[in-house]
């Protein structure tokens, strides 16, 4: 049977992360165990919830760089808000804000025909300093004699998390949106071929809008969720997560040019991602040797891209030369 | 990703001018908004403060000019670029002296210039791509210092960084030399001509012959060797570095060039537009510092500031073709 392109692809992304997690559970005991394993299911939460999103708009060929500073401020608000709503209140009222903003920003973004990512920008700068006025420049807690009703984030079932079955179940909702719906088919409609996509009819700016507000919504979501787990949230965190997500969606096959890419594959791509940064951070590594570690990943796995890409037209130019004569 | 360029005519001797003036209008009414309001504001000795912040985001700048001209967007790794080498620097002059360190200190960031337009001009996606470098900049800049303080003992690096010739700090000497270099470069050498076709339209820099890749390596590499003198000017002044300086300063080098009116696009804009910016930048930031305005806020104003002049511009640059 021939696997099709797109299934080869996919088949290759998951041996990388099965490839990463051999590697590190050859040297590291706490792969293997239930508790090892459900800590590095926890580890990916965050960075899941915000690749999920900023997959999206990378599909529809655009990009959300604001996704930190929006996480940021949606852990404050929650922890603000939990004491007196209830932590499940306070984490959908967080996050349908946040989705309201993301909407607003795709709006914006769609009417201007801005370039996003320049857009963006701005909003990231903007947001964080919403955020340190939210939270009076310092980290916000949930009070102590209140901290019980967190309780129930620590519950485990198997490996499995309260937090990482909420990514799970993210990433299942995302991917049938994604695949399955007509809205969720723009998307990529968008982000292959501008032009073409508008010529047949699609309509540009509702891609743009549900692609933006599903980022912020998912990002408030994964920034609500660990603050109340952890029950603090600084104005200051979640900075270096944009670039993880980033790294995720690429290593999992989402195209820099758009119109490429599977929530499946995303979701191989975290997964590689993290193991490596769990596994050199349980081998005794400084936290800086995390970004060092994502950063230098990221570069070689977009070079190698690239540079494979262009063999490939080239190959293909040659045959048609050759076959043309 | 959206497309960077789109094609564009060649801009007039007034399109040069209008931004410019624009500009110079804002800083007027800043400053006399400034000392209307403001007592301390109107002192010899915040003049100095203004200036010496002034010339340190627009030497930054000025290199972020030469990036968006070339159609290239922005770098986000000037700021954590300038964090390494500045702990480079102190290492360097540690064991070279200080003429010794500068140089390796230049060469460095040459190189990492090089690179970073390299694998700009591979990947075709500039943010992206500088967002991954930076995360490897900070990284070395830790791994480098030990994560701890590089301190320096130079009579030499202290007067660089400290010394008022004629009254007027060496870093603002510095920076008015840099940006006259830079309109000189953009307007009057074979580079600049070939940074702002490669940015005025990719498609027929191509098609006449021009290497665009040549044009993103030498816009990278000025940028690079920007963040490395602000990298040994800051040292040079503080006679220590550590991996966490100059955080959170991409967004003023940013809106620099973002409120300095350079087309994003592309293809259009002067370095003393990007100087002029800075020295905005620096104005405003001075002014709501002087007026207590708390650190959340004054971010929150530069991000509204970025968000507006990034809309206005487009509208006003795009729309009207």
């Amino acid at each position: 049977m021939m696997a099709s392109p797109q299934a080869r692809d996919l088949l290759a992304r998951a041996a990388l992360m099965v490839a990463v997690y051999a590697i590190f559970a050859a040297m590291l005991p706490t792969y293997t165990s239930l508790k090892g394993g459900a800590a590095l299911l926890d580890g990916a939460v965050l960075t899941g919830l915000i690749a999920l999103g900023v997959g999206l708009t990378m599909i529809a060929g655009e990009m959300d760089l604001s996704v930190g500073s929006m996480a940021a401020l949606c852990g404050v608000i929650a922890v603000k808000l939990a004491p007196s709503a209830g932590p499940m209140p306070a984490i959908l009222a967080v996050a349908a804000f946040a989705a309201g903003l993301g909407a607003l920003q795709g709006l914006a973004i769609a009417w201007l025909r801005i370039n996003s990512m320049i857009f963006t920008i701005g909003t990231l700068i903007g947001l964080r300093g919403i955020t340190l006025i939210a939270s009076g420049e310092t980290t916000v807690l949930i009070p102590f004699d209140r901290l019980a009703m967190t309780d129930g984030f620590a519950a485990r079932f198997l490996v499995f998390s309260p937090l990482s079955l909420t990514l799970l179940a993210a990433a299942l909702a995302v991917g049938l949106f994604a695949n399955r719906t007509l809205w969720g088919r723009e998307l990529y409609a968008i982000g292959g071929g501008r032009a073409e996509a508008r010529a047949a009819g699609v309509s540009i700016r509702r891609p743009i809008v549900l692609a933006f507000a599903l980022s912020a919504g998912l990002a408030g979501l994964g920034g609500a969720l660990l603050s109340l787990r952890s029950g603090s949230a600084s104005p200051l965190g979640f900075e270096a997560v944009l670039l993880e997500a980033v790294a995720a969606c690429l290593i999992g096959g989402v195209a820099l040019q758009g119109g490429r890419g599977s929530i499946p594959g995303i979701l191989c791509g975290l997964f590689a991602l993290r193991f490596l940064i769990s596994g050199i951070g349980g081998m005794g590594a400084p936290f800086w040797a995390q970004s060092l570690a994502t950063g230098a990943l990221l570069i070689i796995v977009i070079v190698v891209e690239a540079l494979s890409r262009a063999i490939v037209a080239r190959r293909a130019l040659a045959r048609r030369g050759a076959s043309a004569t | 990703m959206l497309a960077l360029t789109q094609s564009t005519s060649p801009p007039g001797r007034s399109a040069r001018i209008v931004p410019l003036a624009l500009i110079a209008a804002a800083i007027v009414l800043l400053v006399l908004a400034a000392r209307w309001t403001t007592p301390a504001f109107a002192t010899v000795d915040n003049a100095f403060v203004i200036v010496r912040a002034a010339s340190i985001t627009g030497i930054v700048a000025i290199g972020m000019s030469f990036v968006t001209i070339s159609g290239n967007l922005f770098a986000l790794s000037a700021s954590q670029l300038a964090a390494l080498l500045a702990v480079i620097f102190a290492l360097a002059t540690q064991a070279l002296g200080f003429a010794g360190g500068a140089a390796a200190t230049l060469a460095i960031a040459a190189a990492a210039g090089i690179a970073q337009g390299l694998a700009i001009t591979v990947i075709g996606n500039p943010i992206v791509t500088t967002l991954a470098f930076g995360a490897v900049f900070r990284g070395l800049a830790s791994l480098v210092s030990g994560n701890g303080i590089v301190r320096i003992d130079s009579a030499a690096a202290s007067w660089f960084g400290t010394a008022r010739p004629l009254g007027i700090p060496t870093q603002s000497w510095a920076f008015a030399a840099i940006a006259l270099c830079g309109w000189f470069l953009i307007r009057r050498a074979r580079i600049g001509r070939l940074l702002v076709l490669s940015g005025a339209n990719r498609a027929a820099a191509i098609a006449s012959g021009l290497s665009v890749g040549a044009a993103t390596v030498a816009a990278m590499t000025l940028l690079c060797l920007g963040s490395a003198i602000v990298a040994i000017f800051t040292v040079a002044q503080f006679a220590q570095a550590k991996a966490d300086l100059f955080t959170g300063t991409d967004f003023d080098y940013i809106a620099a060039v973002l409120v300095g009116g350079i087309a994003l696009r592309g293809g259009q804009g002067s370095p003393l537009q990007a100087a002029f910016g800075a020295v905005l930048i620096a104005l405003l930031q001075n002014f709501m510092l002087l007026n207590g305005l708390s650190a959340g806020v004054r971010m929150t104003i530069v991000g509204g500031l970025v968000v507006v002049a990034t809309c206005a511009f487009h509208l006003l640059q795009g729309r009207a073709r």
